[in-house]
């Protein structure tokens, strides 16, 4: 390296102005798959799959809980906490994991040099909320995993059990023995259990893509932390608000309107909770699962292009 | 058109672009939340009452989607409260519980098994209290058990598991031998109905006053079924019947009552295995 | 002659503080041009509205009024960023990828693949002297480090254009001049930088033109000679001169018509010089 500084007047004489690049395709899957996978190594080095370490513990806990009841019912409660547990992780997930990216891309002014690329906003929040999408999955399926074994482990025991039991009661025929414990494999494993975690997958993705909304035009992380969660009140509302306050002739047009408002404006998010239903063994209705999809997916579309209306002109 | 367009804020349009979307969605997602309700995958709300009981907590739970988990919850709580024998306060919970999730029947099944049984049962044999005190308390949580059994039948008409609970706290705490019968009744012709469902029913009418020959009739047509049907107290129930209906010796039944071996005219060969078991 | 690089023609930038009617205008029409293969440097104080100015060129922002152009195309096309490597100032990368992956996250998002991606990375990682710390997570860089790393990235699609904001704010000298030698190297191999910075001596060091920007305007452009010469005055360095050498100067100036000596005195270097000279020699001494 030289002690003097180098002047213009003295460096060598340069080459040519450089020729001009390739041309730039309109939509690039590409771009999106590697903001996605960018977006998934990020949680997964932010060392969010820990959560799942607390899942686990949280089901194996219930699971081995001594609750004085039968063990349909038992199995019934670990049931409805274990999926319940992974109910709340997803969409909580959903919302804080959206809320930190975007604004903290922003606040890092990674956002600039990503943006200075040839890539296009639509295909920038594409990415986030796939990346999002993608580690919800992958999180829900090793939830399931775990409630899976932790179901099958006490259904297995409980079984055995009562076959011992009834049989060595010497009272009971072979058709009360298996009316028995298909009594017990009832409130067991069953395949509809799966239908109940893309139920969950469906209600975190639109809450997904409503934080990504917010974030497009929210000042600060924690700000849309609170009104996506706000929103998820609110949103489980809907109904019983309609029944309270339009219903009852006795309320003033102000609050009605208020309601019907709000009613417009804020996602159903009641609709997203049939998980329930299955987890507590009621038949799944298959026509009824791919509607919730297509309203899954119409929720996806509006909410993206109304993030791009706002972040398409946003000024960083 | 165009400089409008950039003249209104971003999110101003968006806000719009919200509210059509809104309109739009609003029909669809009545028609499928009326149909998630009908097959039973969504819960409708809870009822009023529900809430004003429910602690800050719960209701937030509850409000932002977790029905199940506080209704586990409380289920769990509800067991302290077994074991403590803090009846009302198991009662309480069990009305949140089974508003929160109106077609879990184990629900209904455990509060009136927990306040018909057990609290009744409690009040028998708990000396803190005058006898006065415990007889009209053992009154009340019988009152109360069959009241939830009959919310919990209007919630799942088809349940055989609630009636079966319900007719326990007839049977065995109030004595009351037509409503048991009633009861029993109810089960007949139900998916999962058991076995004996129909013999109760007749053991039950046969003891009610004034139903006595409805109740001969019914427990003939099952003895006519064949031997399945004919148990011991089937046999003692007609035998009974036959003497307080007066009915000719012709028509009697053949076999022995099985209390009093020799008074019949059955032969000994036809005796039956004494002592009674299941019904 | 070829087509400009940056063409700002006119622009003006306002910005509204919050939902009351005040406005600050960041940038006030202001023009120039950056010539294809030249370094031209933008300075001014902090505040001036060199930042914003940059920002218009990146599409990052739009113009209330005037335009930006590189090499013809409008700032707002997305063709037009295939052609720009920028550099912001202080950048943070994401700190969870180690720094060949952060170029192979940027060339992917410029479509780049396969080979010829691996090849331009480790071109790359070399030209800013980083093969050691390619596989180190950005999290563990130094400030210089993550400053070259991010000079890296903004070269990774082999654009024409080259854009650095503030590009040795916060680096020590070593890491500074390091980045300073970079900038050299890109102009001779044909790039066309356009730099932003409030640190004049770095300028003055690089750039082949300036413009000075004051509170939005362009206050002066020009060669760096035409603006730092002062044409009536000249001055000498001179090694190992005698005191007879220095009087027989002295005498000249005297009997030389309307010639007056203003300063004299011994060379100094600089500070900075100093520092590097020092460093320089503490590092070979633990080579």
């Amino acid at each position: 390296m030289s002690e003097t500084p180098t002047t213009p007047a003295e460096s060598t004489p340069r080459t040519t102005p450089r020729a001009a690049g390739k041309s730039v395709p309109i939509f690039s899957i590409g771009r999106v798959h590697t903001i996605a996978s960018s977006t998934v190594t990020q949680l997964v080095r932010m060392k969010t799959f820990y959560f799942l370490l607390a899942f686990a513990l949280v089901v194996v806990a219930v699971g081995n809980f001594n609750i004085p009841a039968t063990p349909a019912k038992e199995l019934s409660m670990i049931k409805k906490v274990a999926f319940g547990t992974m109910d709340i992780f997803a969409w909580l997930f959903a919302i804080v994991a959206t809320a930190l990216l975007i604004p903290k891309d922003v606040e890092d002014r990674t956002l600039y040099t990503i943006l200075a690329k040839p890539v296009r906003r639509i295909e920038y929040l594409l990415g986030k909320l796939g990346g999002v999408l993608a580690v919800i999955a992958i999180s829900l399926v090793a939830m399931y995993a775990i409630c899976a074994a932790v179901i099958f482990s006490r259904e297995s025991l409980f079984v055995s059990a009562e076959y011992q039991s009834m049989v060595a009661s010497g009272q009971y025929t072979g058709a009360e023995i298996e009316e028995q414990l298909s009594l017990i494999r009832s409130q067991g494993l069953r395949a509809e259990l799966g239908i109940a975690v893309l139920a969950s997958f469906f209600k975190a993705a639109v809450v997904a893509v409503v934080t990504i909304f917010l974030s497009t035009f929210a000042s600060s992380s924690l700000f849309t932390i609170i009104v996506s969660v706000l929103l998820f009140l609110i949103g489980h509302a809907h109904h019983m608000a309609s029944s309270f306050w339009l219903d009852e002739s006795g309320n003033s047009v102000l609050v009605q309107m208020l309601v019907k408002v709000v009613k417009v404006l804020i996602p159903n998010y009641q609709l997203f909770s049939f998980s329930e239903g299955i987890v507590q063994g009621e038949a799944v209705v298959a026509a009824l699962v791919w509607q919730m999809g297509g309203l899954t997916s119409g929720y996806l579309i509006v909410f993206l292009l109304l993030s791009l209306l706002v972040f398409v002109d946003k000024e960083f | 058109m165009k400089s409008l367009f950039q003249k209104v804020p971003r999110l101003v349009i968006a806000v719009f672009g919200l509210a059509v979307f809104g309109l739009a969605r609003a029909p669809l997602e009545e028609g499928l939340r009326e149909r998630l309700v009908e097959s039973n995958l969504l819960m409708p709300p809870p009822g009023q009452g529900a809430f004003e009981q429910m602690s800050q907590s719960a209701l937030m739970g509850t409000l932002g989607g977790l029905r199940s988990l506080v209704a586990t919850y409380l289920t769990l709580n509800a067991f302290e409260h077994f074991s403590t024998k803090s009846w009302d306060d198991l009662r309480a919970n069990y009305l949140i519980i089974t508003n929160l999730e109106p077609r879990d029947e184990s629900h209904w099944v455990s509060v009136i098994w927990h306040i018909g049984i057990n609290a009744t049962a409690n009040m028998e044999i708990d000396t803190r209290l005058p006898a006065f005190e415990r007889e009209r308390r053992f009154k009340e949580y019988a009152f109360q058990a069959i009241e939830l059994g009959e919310r919990g039948i209007s919630q799942i008409p088809g349940s055989v598991a609630i009636r079966l609970q319900l007719a326990e706290v007839y049977r065995e705490k109030l004595k009351d031998d037509c409503a048991t019968a009633r009861i029993y009744g109810t089960i007949i012709g139900l998916p999962g109905e058991p076995a004996y469902a129909r013999r109760f029913y007749g053991y039950f009418m046969a003891r009610c006053p004034g139903r006595e020959g409805e109740a001969y009739d019914y427990l003939m047509s099952l003895y006519r079924e064949g031997e399945r049907q004919r148990l011991p107290t089937l046999i003692k129930e007609i035998k009974n019947l036959e003497e307080k209906l007066l009915i000719p010796s012709f028509r009697r039944i053949s076999e022995a009552d099985p209390d009093q071996p020799g008074k019949g005219q059955s032969p000994a060969s036809r005796a039956l295995p004494g002592g009674i078991i299941v019904p | 002659m070829s087509e400009p690089a940056v063409e700002v023609k006119n622009l003006t930038k306002v910005f509204s503080l919050g939902l009351r009617k005040e406005y600050v205008v960041a940038v006030d029409n202001l023009s120039f041009e950056v010539k294809a293969g030249e370094v031209y440097g933008l300075i001014g104080p902090n505040g001036s509205g060199k930042s914003t100015t940059m920002k218009v060129v990146l599409g990052l922002m739009a113009a209330s009024k005037g335009s930006a152009k590189v090499f013809g195309l409008d700032s707002g096309d997305i063709r037009a960023r295939n052609e720009i490597g920028f550099l912001p100032e202080n950048p943070y990368f994401y700190k969870h990828l180690s720094g060949a992956e952060t170029l192979r996250f940027y060339g992917k998002l410029c479509g780049l693949k396969g080979a010829a991606l691996k090849d331009r990375i480790g071109e790359l990682l070399k030209l800013v002297d980083l093969e050691g710390a390619a596989n180190r997570r950005l999290a563990g860089y130094s400030k210089g480090m993550l400053q070259r790393i991010g000079l890296a990235q903004s070269l990774i699609q082999n654009p024409r254009l080259v854009i650095l904001d503030e590009p040795t704010a916060g680096v020590d000298p070593v890491g500074s001049r390091q980045i300073r030698d970079l900038i050299m190297r890109l102009r001779d191999e044909g790039y066309t930088v356009f730099l932003c910075s409030h640190l004049l001596e770095q300028v003055q060091e690089v750039c082949d033109r300036v413009g000075i920007i004051f509170k939005g305007r362009m206050r002066r452009e020009g060669t760096l000679d035409e603006l730092i010469e002062i044409e009536n005055q000249t001055s000498m360095t001179i090694e190992n001169a005698t005191p007879e050498l220095i009087a027989g100067i002295h005498e000249l100036i005297r009997s030389s018509k309307g010639a007056r000596l203003i300063e004299e005195g011994h060379s100094r270097t600089s500070l900075e010089h100093l520092f590097i000279q020092i460093a320089e020699r503490n590092r070979e001494g633990e080579s």
